[in-house]
């Protein structure tokens, strides 16, 4: 009875630790020697966490202009106002620094022009980039 | 002196502040502080007071009791700093936009400080602690404090 706690404490010596190491294992003396470093891919940086379910997952809107008709029910229904209509071509322009992720407009788009990724790594220092200006 | 500052070089302290948000990014900054995501390895840590921080984390729209608050705890922290601002209501309003107690987006009340934007509501962790590496970029950079020319500066100064 003294000893129970033996073979846990050899599993546990032994298991996997629980920590996600994302993106390295250690702090590195410069960032952006390693950036660099990860760009010619030399470092391979740890992934993040799995998602758990990727066909509920809310990541970044994904917009097929091709298939857009320009009706509108997105900006309807959308809480946070972050889609605006342009009104000669009859698209849309969304913002994703006001988009709030619920999934709503991809709900009510009759075309099937809006749906949601599996991206959500979008730290940027400028507001107004590119990749967060959807058109 | 030349020890000290370069201690303080690579570990990030970061102020927590919460500017009128609704307690989801606040979770999601203490969600990567616990042992699933750990980024103490790295150095990061939450501190008290806005004089020992890199870095202020502000999380909500700046509600209009908050703003000379904001003001304030901007100016005690001391330079170079970067203001990460966690979460979509920071960065434009979010849901709450036309809000009438709203003093607008953080960089309304701070026009000149440096932001590092985390869009999402609330982000994922693994989003936060890119946003703070981009912070560690942009400081490296104004503190050029690269291991390659770390000897050089101490004589500058």
């Amino acid at each position: 009875m003294r000893y129970t706690f033996i073979p846990e404490l050899f599993r546990q010596l032994f298991s996997k630790p629980f920590t996600n190491l994302f993106p390295l294992k250690y702090a590195p003396a410069s960032i952006k020697d390693t950036l660099d470093k990860i760009k010619k891919g030399e470092i391979e940086i740890n992934p993040p966490v799995e998602i758990p379910d990727k066909e509920i997952f809310r990541g970044k809107i994904q917009y097929d202009r091709e298939k857009c008709i320009g009706c509108g029910l997105c900006i309807k229904v959308c809480p946070a106002k972050a889609i605006e209509l342009k009104k000669e071509e009859k698209k849309i322009r969304i913002y994703v620094g006001r988009c709030i992720f619920c999934g709503q407009c991809v709900d009510a788009c009759p075309k099937g022009a809006l749906s949601q990724g599996e991206e959500f790594l979008l730290a940027d220092a400028d507001k107004l980039n590119k990749e967060w200006v959807i058109e | 002196m030349e020890l000290g500052m370069k201690c303080f070089k690579r570990a990030l302290w970061i102020y927590h502040m919460n500017t009128g948000s609704c307690n989801g990014c606040d979770i999601e900054i203490i969600a990567a502080l616990t042992p699933r995501y750990d980024v103490e390895r790295f150095g990061i840590r939450l501190v008290g007071t806005p004089r020992h921080a890199d870095v202020i984390a502000l999380t909500g729209p700046v509600t209009s009791d908050m703003v000379d608050k904001v003001k304030r705890v901007y100016e005690q922290t001391p330079d170079p700093k970067v203001v990460l601002v966690v979460g979509s209501c920071g960065i434009s309003g979010g849901v709450f936009h036309e809000s009438y107690h709203l003093e607008g987006p953080i960089d309304k009340i701070i026009p000149d400080g440096t932001f590092v934007y985390v869009p999402g509501c609330p982000p994922r962790p693994e989003a936060i602690i890119q946003g703070v590496i981009k912070a560690w970029e942009i400081l490296e950079e104004v503190r050029g404090n690269g291991r390659t020319t770390q000897k050089t500066e101490g004589e500058k100064d």
